[in-house]
């Protein structure tokens, strides 16, 4: 046991962790999917440099866009920073500032962020940055009943809806893990992450094809530090959401149970070698499928409904 | 008796055995030979089933069984007996000889089939007896080989499994039911589930009873899964109409009257007769509906069928035993009715070469024997005096008066009679009004046609008149196994 | 940190055998739902065979844990004919016909999912209302064999071509047999044999009819069967 970290320091630990890791994440994701293409990719840390960049560049607005557009990306960042507050980034206990908000907050956070950056890309009168921006509503609107039922799943297995408690109910015993509601929950949590980081099935991650974009079409406008906020706003959100799957439903372990100095730095490389884990899965997974049609979104969609739906019903009988 | 009951189930194998080579007359002369011995075999089966169930192996006879028994196998011969007049206008036919011997194996295994579903002891071999004729009446639906056969085929394959598949879970759950009483190395025997009688799990038994009316409902043709029924009865073979009509939807009405028998035992008649009351008066409602306006000659008969069908169910619904005589009357009375109207129907159609019943005109002009015939067999459907179907719907609407079930019987008679318009304002055209300017010759196709349905006709007003002294015993006791007059 | 504790409303684990059964009903049903929605007919045979496998594996654990020795015979004899002859017997006839796609079905993929979930939801809970118990397996799996079950039917319904259709009923039975193990787990073995058995003369009768049906309109499409109406 080395000294103690005092609370508000890992409190704000953990929004640094996201903050500072969420490009290098994106970076190892980046390289294994060009190693899985046969490319030899960029070097990890090539998002610091990119960001770096863009941060010297000087920034442009498009004519008659108002004060949002340039508040939009400052904004997504904020919440961003604010939903590693709620959830176990680092510790298996509760933070001071973890009662803020419950996952359903959490959720409202992030779509809180998404929804500036729509209402960014709305200012424009870019075609191809509202066209990015409605669809993305359209989709974040037909995966909102999934996110809600997998709320409901864990409100059913815990009695409350904390992450930090459904982290340690899966901690306590081998039979919260097998049971069907939980795989299920984690398994409908896991397509809607795949929708809303635009990977495959649903969004060519790295395409250039306008038709096709959802998420990466909404900053095409932006420029210079504005634009670097909202890719940087963009790996942060991948990495919570990467968090949120890992900490919460799949692996919590590896978190530091006491505030030890040295726990909380294992704490931190767990949880990016755990993120970077599931990282490469998804470059996996986006490198065995071909991307869906727009229209056919609401397939992939529905699939991730019927996970989480199912994940309520089986614990109808107290089976789940 | 229990060599007979061996010899019952053994003896069709036979035939399907002698008709294999390819000699047409040689597995004719078989078939009508296994046929009149099989239903010399029920015979002899009734006086003895009267006294008490005859057992052998996984082969067990009641007094129910052998009523059902008794419809299939005098079906079986009467088809037997027209089958041969049938296949000699094809004779000329190129590639007749395979189309006889696949009619032929075919027949006699739907025979074995029907025969061995009434005599099976126990709810999961009369499960698997029932979709054995299943599959081979599909077969024989598709026999002809013409795209409505095939769709006929395909649709009956696909929706009576589907309904099976739903019988196989009410067997299932049945089995567990009684498991709990029974212990788990039991094998859905009927007489040990009989004598456990109330202690199965209540909510168990409601499950498999009505999971089984769904189920086998699907194959009796009842309300709203009787979708197959017209177009299978109507694009078969007409020997196979027959039977499929006459003895097919009886043996899984037999497999509804089991379950029927171990849930009312469980949980009283009443939950049961609700159900079946509810079921029947639907299947009777839309076949009289579907009588008033068919044009095509088989498929009227069979919505004919579903018509009885929901008078069976209705009947039993009743639960008073006059009610039960009358069903059990009913079973054989339909077999020879239906069973003559096919015959009939299959003369007109060879005859005109078209099934609609506007087209077909003057039949009492061309054909001197089959006309009347079919007249009294439509008569003898329509219930009239003095055939016995009079008899059995007289006793089920008796039944249902004195059961008080008042505003059910006049339903009943109310939908029997719209049926009867349906179907004798059908018949009458084409047989009495005249007209048509290329009629074809006077005569019958064959008089190997004729003589079942004399056969049949004969036996309904026997039937309808005075039932033999035996006869009316094995109904009687059918009645007391099935719990009349609790 | 109060919050951490076991809530009394929390819905309490089914333990890890009964969780790992669940799991694999689960994913019966989940299998069945695939089928709802794969196009091309050899995956959807594939998906069929994968479910019959799960079905087996099923029957495998619940000997092992339950001690059933008659499961390891009955699972061994499904596997051999629902993994292997079943899905063998409709691939060779699918290569004799050359049809790879199925036509598209009565709704769209997304609906046909909903009102799968829709009907789903209505088996389970409906037999949530009869309380059958069992030692062999929990109720859930029971309340998810109905939902296969009736998945199915809509499968039948909603698809237009024979295969799916045939498809539709051999999954059928597999969710009947999944019914089985919850309910009928120690049921004589020369039964389930003899269910086995008849499955598979059915399987050869619906290969018959979709042959006739194929040589008689070059399509495995059902949607000329109209001509039979009224």
């Amino acid at each position: 046991m080395s000294t103690p970290v005092p609370v508000p320091v890992i409190q704000l630990a953990q929004a640094l962790t996201v903050l500072v890791a969420a490009p290098g994440v994106s970076g190892v994701i980046a390289r294994v999917e060009s190693r899985l293409q046969g490319r030899r990719g960029t070097r990890v840390l090539q998002p610091y440099y990119d960001l770096g960049k863009l941060f010297r560049k000087e920034a442009l607005a498009p004519d008659g866009a108002s004060w949002v557009f340039l508040v939009a990306p400052l904004g997504a960042m904020a919440c961003y920073l604010t939903v590693p507050l709620l959830i176990p980034v680092l510790t298996t206990f509760p933070l001071p500032l973890g009662y803020l908000g419950d996952i359903l907050g959490g959720g409202f956070v992030l779509a809180l962020a998404s929804f500036a950056v729509a209402v960014a890309a709305a200012e424009t009168g870019s075609p191809y940055a509202q066209l990015g921006a409605s669809r993305a509503k359209t989709f974040g609107a037909i995966t909102e009943p999934v996110v809600l039922f997998v709320v409901f799943t864990v409100a059913l297995v815990t009695g409350t809806d904390l992450p930090y408690a459904l982290a340690e109910t899966v901690r306590s015993s081998a039979e919260q893990i097998v049971r069907p509601a939980h795989l299920l929950g984690a398994a409908a949590l896991l397509l809607v992450i795949l929708a809303e980081t635009g990977r495959i099935p649903v969004e060519t991650h790295t395409g250039t094809t306008e038709f096709g974009m959802i998420e990466q079409a909404r900053p095409f406008e932006h420029s210079g530090p504005y634009f670097a906020m909202l890719s940087w706003g963009s790996a942060m959100k991948q990495l919570i959401l990467f968090t949120i799957l890992i900490n919460v439903f799949i692996a919590p372990w590896g978190l530091a149970a006491s505030p030890g100095a040295g726990d909380v730095a294992v704490a931190v490389v767990a949880l990016v070698g755990k993120c970077i884990v599931l990282g490469v899965l998804i470059a996996v997974i986006d490198n065995s499928f071909a991307k869906l049609r727009l229209f056919k979104i609401t397939e992939f969609v529905a699939a991730a409904f019927l996970l989480a739906v199912l994940a309520v019903f089986t614990l109808y009988f107290g089976g789940g | 008796m229990s060599v007979v009951l061996v010899l019952l189930t053994t003896l069709p194998l036979l035939s399907v055995l002698a008709a294999l080579p390819a000699r047409v007359r040689i597995s004719e002369t078989v078939t009508l030979c296994t046929a009149l011995a099989g239903l010399g075999l029920a015979i002899v089966l009734v006086p003895a089933v009267v006294r008490e169930p005859v057992r052998f192996g996984i082969l067990r006879a009641d007094a129910l069984s052998v009523v059902f028994l008794l419809g299939t196998t005098f079906l079986y011969a009467a088809t037997a007996v027209y089958s041969i007049g049938y296949l000699n206008a094809e004779r000329e036919h190129p590639g007749f000889a395979r189309y006889a011997r696949r009619f032929h194996i075919g027949l006699n295994l739907f025979a074995w089939s029907m025969m061995c579903a009434p005599l099976m002891d126990g709810l999961a071999l009369l499960w698997i007896a029932v979709e054995i004729t299943t599959v081979v009446s599909a077969l024989l639906v598709a026999l002809d080989d013409t795209d409505n056969a095939a769709e006929a085929a395909w649709k009956y394959v696909l929706l009576a499994s589907a309904g099976l598949g739903i019988g196989l879970l009410a067997t299932i759950v049945m089995y567990y039911a009684g498991s709990t009483v029974l212990g788990s190395s039991y094998d859905v025997a009927f007489a040990p589930l009989l004598t456990a009688g109330s202690t199965l799990p209540h909510t168990a038994v409601q499950l498999a009873f009505v999971l089984a009316v769904v189920g086998f409902g699907t194959k009796v043709g009842l309300f709203p899964v009787h979708t197959w029924l017209p177009d299978a009865h109507s694009e078969a073979p007409t020997p196979v109409s027959a039977m499929l009509s006459g003895s097919l939807l009886a043996v899984s009405f037999y497999a509804v009257l089991r379950y029927y028998q171990v849930a009312s035992g469980t949980l009283g008649p009443g939950f049961p007769r609700t159900v079946l009351l509810v079921f029947g008066v639907l299947t009777l409602l839309l076949a009289a509906l579907y009588l008033l306006e068919q044009r095509d000659l088989k498929r009227l008969l069979a919505y004919s069928s579903v018509e009885h069908m929901g008078i069976l169910t209705i009947g039993i619904g009743l639960g008073a035993p006059l009610a039960f005589a009358g069903v059990l009357l009913h079973v054989i009375a339909h077999a020879a009715a239906k069973g003559n109207a096919f015959f009939g129907a299959g003369v007109l159609v060879r005859k005109y070469g078209t099934k609609d019943t506007g087209t077909i005109r003057s039949c009492l002009d061309t054909l001197p024997w089959t006309a009347p015939l079919l007249l009294f067999a439509i008569l003898a459907l329509s219930a009239m005096p003095p055939f016995g179907l009079f008899r059995s719907e007289f006793q089920i609407v008796a039944g249902g008066l004195a059961g008080a079930h008042d505003t059910v019987t006049v339903v009943l008679v109310v939908l029997v009679t719209l049926a009867f318009l349906g179907l004798s304002v059908a018949t009458t055209r084409m047989l009495f009004v005249r007209g048509g300017a290329d009629l074809p010759v006077r005569g019958e196709p064959s008089a190997w046609m004729v003589a079942p349905m004399v056969a049949g006709l004969l036996v309904l007003i026997v039937l309808g008149v005075h039932p033999p002294a035996d006869f009316s015993d094995l109904l009687a006791r059918g009645v007391a196994e099935l719990g009349g007059g609790t | 940190m109060n919050v951490l504790a076991a809530d009394p409303a929390a819905v309490a684990p089914p333990g890890v055998y009964a969780g790992v059964a669940n799991g694999l009903a689960v994913l019966v049903l989940l299998t069945e739902f695939a089928m709802l929605r794969t196009t091309l007919l050899r995956a959807q045979v594939r998906v069929y065979a994968a479910q019959s496998l799960l079905v087996s594996l099923l029957a495998v654990v619940v000997a092992v844990v339950r001690d059933v020795p008659e499961l390891y015979a009955l699972a061994g004899l499904s596997l051999a004919l629902k993994v292997i002859v079943v899905p063998w017997l409709v691939l060779r006839m699918l290569r004799a016909a050359g049809t790879e796609i199925a036509g598209s079905g009565a709704l769209g993929v997304a609906s046909e999912v909903l009102l799968a979930v829709a009907v789903a939801a209505f088996g389970f809970f409906a037999t949530g209302r009869f309380h059958v118990t069992s030692p062999a397996l929990p109720e859930t799996a029971l309340a998810l064999s109905v939902a296969v079950i009736l998945v199915a039917f809509v499968l039948m319904i909603v698809r237009r071509d024979v295969v799916s259709q045939a498809i539709g009923f051999f999954s059928l039975e597999n969710g009947v047999s999944l019914a089985s193990l919850v309910v009928a787990a120690g049921m004589p073995l020369i039964l389930e044999v003899a269910f086995l058995f008849d499955l598979l003369v059915a399987v050869v009768v619906f290969g018959v009819l979709m042959q006739v049906h194929h040589r008689r309109s070059e399509s495995l499409s059902t949607r000329n069967l109209t001509k039979l109406r009224e």
